[in-house]
This record gives structure tokens, C-alpha cells and sequence, in this order.
């Protein structure tokens, strides 16, 4: 049986006079790649944003596993395991990896200290380590060297490796592949499949539909604030995609995908 | 880390060809003056030294969270002339003076914090528009006089200003909290959890603030730091030439900020070093006081720090570059 993960229903967001998000409502399963599409402007980060507590939603109902919640703060998001892995707002390029994957979540010792209790050096680096070689990227990488030396699609795999560590039940992706080559491209894509398949649900935001064929389960199409569309990725195709974000004729080509 | 390549990145850091060019700076200077060395001489440094290190102790913080605070100066000079006012025209006791003081420097600083981090405004322009209130209101109390000299002595002034030698070395207290505080300011940079979220701040905002870390309350406070920090070496300072005059600590905010880059920490944030500010401070205090030592006439000298300092600046980014290449 699916089990639902996340589900949105009918959720809104005004900024002044624009209502970036009109209305939107979807489900996301356990170990699935939900592609969110749309054109610039069309609501997706508004939603993400919503999703992933940046600001609070004006109207509507979030449910994480059946269970309704509120998502206040990027703090409450995390604590629900809805982890965001924004383009280059992920990491900070001077500290080490080891204290990035660890930023906001530090083990410590004499826990009562607070924010002035020691770092557990020692635990950092042993857990980074394990965390690098888990995912498969530990040859080349050191724990204590600084993201600043890193690729982009190392920091992007950083960065999602990052959100597994917390056993994040969401994992939502703000165009990962951007401003990378062709190799490290397929790197992160291959390694979006890998976190499906340890059982994390992914929410994949991208412009390139081409990577949304390679790696995605469903797609969900936004125009305006609203979905427009939602459908398998088997019973559709590239043109079809395509023609449903840019909305060219959309009453006959969802008509003609619902016959399919 | 392999211990081969701890030392080289060790020798490359910004820290490291600092306190090289600290020993070279001070073997010309003892090569050129055999009284450079002299006890007395050290003794003055060392007098000095802790009044401005303890400000760039906080500046260094502030800065590697990716701001910084040009109203120290000010502050500087505004907290002991308020503390001796309501000392000898106020009748107020000591203690409750000081405190007075303090919770003035807690609140420019809260106010500086709070304007930067919840309306926005770049920490540039808001410390400078609270240098010039500052330093302003510091004139207008006073009337633009000094204040009567302080020669009482008693257990504030002996905590913050007393003396003490040590065989022909004659050091002041103020070298202890400046000790003190850098070794607290290392553990919280290098080893606390609040000092891997000021360098996350500084490095990416937006990173950190996406992983829960408050990144607003800790500018405000490191803001608050710095003004605490600032007042404090005000007092020393007071308390030391038992006088607080309102223009004290003119242009202190940058020769503090000098201190802290020239020891290589980041003026754009994220990569701050503690352990390089300190050999920043001694620096800048020894070019101060060898370029007079050696004859450098009194007007020409601010010629020479720019250009030590300049030269400085120039060589960490060499390195970085270095580096980065590399």
C-alpha cells in the first residue's frame, strides 16, 4: 500500500495584491520523485518557501503522514523532516564539510553550556566520515576540507546527503542541477534515485524536463499560482509536459492526456 | 588530516604568515633601536596593547559574522566620560556608575544590532550614523572639556587599571582581561557551537538561517560584544590616565578593524582568526611605537602604517590566491 507523506490541501499566499498561490493541493508518497514544473513566476518557490516554513501560508491545511501541522519557522519544517536543499544557498563555503552537515544540529559535550557548549570534535568528523562514505563520495573527499574547495555537484551531493543524515521523510530539491556540467549532472540525478530508493520522498523543483524524465515518478505542473496539471511520468511525454507549462491550447492537451 | 598536511596548511594560513611578518617587523625594529627591547619600552606596548586588542577582540567576532562596527571609538570615549559625570557631578557610587555605563553600551549596541539585522540597513552606514550620535553626545555632556582627573584609587580602578611588576617589567591588569578574553574569544570562535554558527553566518546567511540558526539574535549580540567590549577598554583606558576626555578613541575604529584584517580575518565574513587578530594588535601597537623609536618624524608616520598595512593586506591575498589555486 502507498503510504502518503506529505499532503497539501488547497494552500494560498498573497504578497500584497499578487496571489503568488492561489490554490494548491497534492500528495506526495513515501520513496517517490514528485517533479514540480512550472514557468518562472508560476508559484513554485512561493509553495516550496510555504512548505519549507521561509513564511507562513495564509489559508489551507498541511498534513505530514495524516497528521495536521503547522509549519512556522524553517526550524518546525525540520523538525517534521521536511528538509530544503536550496542552489547555492546550502552550505557555508568556509566552514569544513564535517561542520556543515552538522550546522544548526551540533553534537556538543556539556550540553548545558548552550550555544557555548564545545563541539564533539571528535564525533563531528567520525559521523561525517561515515555519513561521506555511506553516499559513496568518501575517496575524494576529506571531512575537514572546506566546501569552498568543492564542485558544485560535490556540494550538491553534500547538501542532500546532508538531508538523509536527519532521516528527513521530505526531501524537497530547489533546482539541483543548475550551473552544472553534464557529468555531475547525472551525478545528483543518479543520486536523487539512490534517495528514493532508502526510502526518502523527493520534491524535485526544476526548469530542465529532461531531467525530470530521467528521475521522476510524477509530475506536477503549475501555471499562475495553481496546478494545472498532475500526472505519472508513464503516461506522459516531453511535448505533452512542455506544452502544459508554457500553456499553449491547455483545455484540449489535458483533455487529450486524461484520454491517454 | 595526515600531520604533513595539517602543517602546510598550517604555514598557509593567514595567521601563520602574520606572526612571520610580526617577528620580521620586530627584529628590525630591536635591530634598529636597542631600546625597542628595553623593559620600559615593552612595558608601555603592553600598557597599550590591551585597550585596543580588547575592542578588536569583538570586532573580529562581528566581523566574521559578516559585519562591522565603526561606532567603537565613540563608544570608547562616551562610556567613561557618562561614568565620571555621574561620578563627580551626580554623586552616583562608583559601582552604580559603572553599571550605568554598561547597560549604556548594552543598548548602542542592541540598537546598532537591531537596525542592521530587523529594518536591514548595511552595519556600515548604521555604525557610522551611531559614531557621529555617539561622539556627539559624548561633546555635548561634557561641553567639549575633559573631565577633572580620577585619582581615587579603589577596587574597580585596581580590577580594570592596576599595576603590577614583574622584575623590571611593569604590567597593567588590562593585560590580564586582554589575555582572558582572547582565550574565551578562541574557544567560542574555534570551539563552541555558537562559533561555528557565527563563521555560518558570515560564510552564508542564507545557509545557516535554512538550518534553524538564529542568525539575527547572534548579530545582535555580537553586536552588543563589541560595544561591551569597547566601553570597557574605554574605562581601562580612563582609569589608567585617571582623566576621560570625549574626544578619546578618535579613529580607533579603524585602526581596530586594521588590527583584525591585517591578522587575516575576512572583511567580507566567514573566515575570522582570533589567534591572528592578537598578532594584528601587536603589530599594529609595535609599528606604532618602533616607526617613533627609530626617528620616523611624528607627522610621517601615519604614512608608514598605511603603507605596513597595505603591504599586509597584499600579501594574504597573495596567498589566498595561492592557495585557491593550488
Amino acid at each position: 500500500m502507498v503510504q502518503e507523506v506529505l499532503r497539501l490541501q488547497n494552500l494560498q499566499k498573497s504578497f500584497g495584491s499578487v496571489r503568488a498561490l492561489k490554490s494548491a493541493s497534492f500528495t506526495l508518497n513515501e520513496g517517490e520523485v514528485v517533479a514540480l514544473l512550472g514557468d518562472n513566476g508560476a508559484g513554485k518557490s512561493t509553495l516550496i518557501k510555504a512548505i519549507s516554513g521561509v513564511f507562513p501560508i495564509d489559508r489551507g491545511d498541511i498534513y505530514v503522514r495524516g497528521q495536521k501541522v503547522s509549519i512556522r519557522s524553517t526550524r518546525d519544517a525540520m523538525d517534521l523532516g521536511i528538509e530544503t536543499i536550496h542552489q547555492d544557498t546550502s552550505l557555508a563555503p568556509d566552514l569544513s564539510i564535517a561542520r556543515n552537515l552538522f550546522l544548526g544540529r551540533e553534537p556538543v559535550n556539556l550540553k548545558w553550556l548552550g550555544v557555548f557548549a564545545p563541539l564533539d570534535l571528535a564525533k563531528l568528523r567520525d559521523a561525517a566520515s561515515a555519513l561521506l562514505k555511506r553516499v559513496g563520495i568518501s575517496k575524494k573527499l576529506d571531512a575537514d576540507a572546506l566546501v569552498s574547495t568543492l564542485s558544485g555537484g560535490e556540494r550538491q551531493s553534500i547538501a542532500i546527503s546532508r538531508a538523509m543524515q536527519f532521516a528527513a521523510k521530505v526531501i524537497i530539491l530547489d533546482e539541483p542541477t543548475n550551473n552544472l556540467g553534464v557529468e555531475e549532472t547525472h551525478g545528483v540525478l543518479r543520486f536523487v534515485k539512490e534517495v528514493r530508493d532508502a526510502g526518502h520522498s523527493v520534491l524535485l523543483i526544476t526548469h530542465n524536463i529532461h531531467h525530470v524524465f530521467q528521475v521522476a515518478d510524477r509530475i506536477i505542473v503549475m501555471r499562475r499560482g495553481e496546478i494545472v496539471a498532475e500526472q505519472t511520468v508513464a503516461d506522459t511525454d516531453l511535448l505533452t509536459v512542455e506544452s502544459i507549462i508554457t500553456g499553449a491550447d491547455m483545455s484540449a492537451l489535458l483533455k487529450e492526456a486524461r484520454a491517454k | 588530516m595526515p600531520v604533513g598536511k595539517r602543517r602546510s596548511s598550517l604555514i598557509r594560513s593567514p595567521q601563520f604568515s602574520s606572526l612571520v611578518i610580526l617577528i620580521v617587523l620586530l627584529a628590525v625594529f630591536a635591530i634598529a633601536d636597542a631600546n625597542f627591547l628595553s623593559p620600559l619600552n615593552i612595558s608601555n606596548m603592553m600598557a597599550f596593547l590591551p585597550e585596543l586588542g580588547i575592542i578588536a577582540l569583538g570586532m573580529t567576532l562581528l566581523l566574521t559574522a559578516g559585519e562591522f562596527d565603526l561606532s567603537v571609538g565613540a563608544v570608547f570615549g562616551l562610556a567613561p566620560v557618562v561614568v565620571m559625570l555621574l561620578v563627580q557631578n551626580g554623586g552616583v557610587d562608583i559601582g552604580v556608575a559603572l553599571l550605568a555605563g554598561l547597560l549604556l553600551c548594552i543598548a548602542i549596541g542592541a540598537i546598532n544590532g537591531l537596525i542592521v539585522t530587523k529594518i536591514g540597513i548595511s552595519s556600515f552606514l548604521v555604525t557610522l550614523s551611531m559614531l557621529l550620535v555617539v561622539r556627539g553626545a559624548a561633546l555635548y555632556i561634557t561641553q567639549g572639556f575633559p573631565l577633572k582627573s580620577w585619582d581615587q584609587p579603589g577596587f574597580f580602578v585596581t580590577l580594570l587599571a592596576g599595576s603590577f611588576n614583574i622584575g623590571s617589567f611593569r604590567f597593567y591588569t588590562s593585560l590580564w582581561w586582554f589575555v582572558g578574553l582572547s582565550l574565551l574569544a578562541v574557544y567560542v570562535l574555534r570551539y563552541a557551537k555558537l562559533g561555528n554558527w557565527i563563521s555560518a553566518i558570515g560564510s552564508n546567511r542564507n545557509a545557516a538561517v535554512a538550518r534553524g540558526v538564529p542568525a539575527d539574535a547572534v548579530k545582535i549580540w555580537l553586536f552588543i560584544l563589541t560595544s561591551v567590549l569597547a566601553g570597557l577598554a574605554g574605562m581601562i583606558s580612563a582609569f589608567r590616565i585617571s582623566a576621560a576626555s570625549p574626544v578619546a578613541g578618535t579613529g580607533y575604529e579603524l585602526e581596530v578593524i586594521a588590527m583584525v584584517v591585517v591578522g587575516g580575518t575576512a572583511l567580507t565574513g566567514g573566515r575570522g582568526t582570533i589567534l591572528g587578530t592578537i598578532v594584528g594588535a601587536l603589530m599594529l601597537r609595535a609599528i606604532r611605537n618602533g616607526i617613533v623609536l627609530i626617528g620616523v618624524p611624528g607627522l610621517a608616520y601615519n604614512i608608514f602604517v598605511g603603507v605596513i598595512i597595505l603591504a599586509m593586506l597584499i600579501l594574504h591575498a597573495l596567498l589566498q590566491k595561492n592557495a585557491a589555486r593550488s
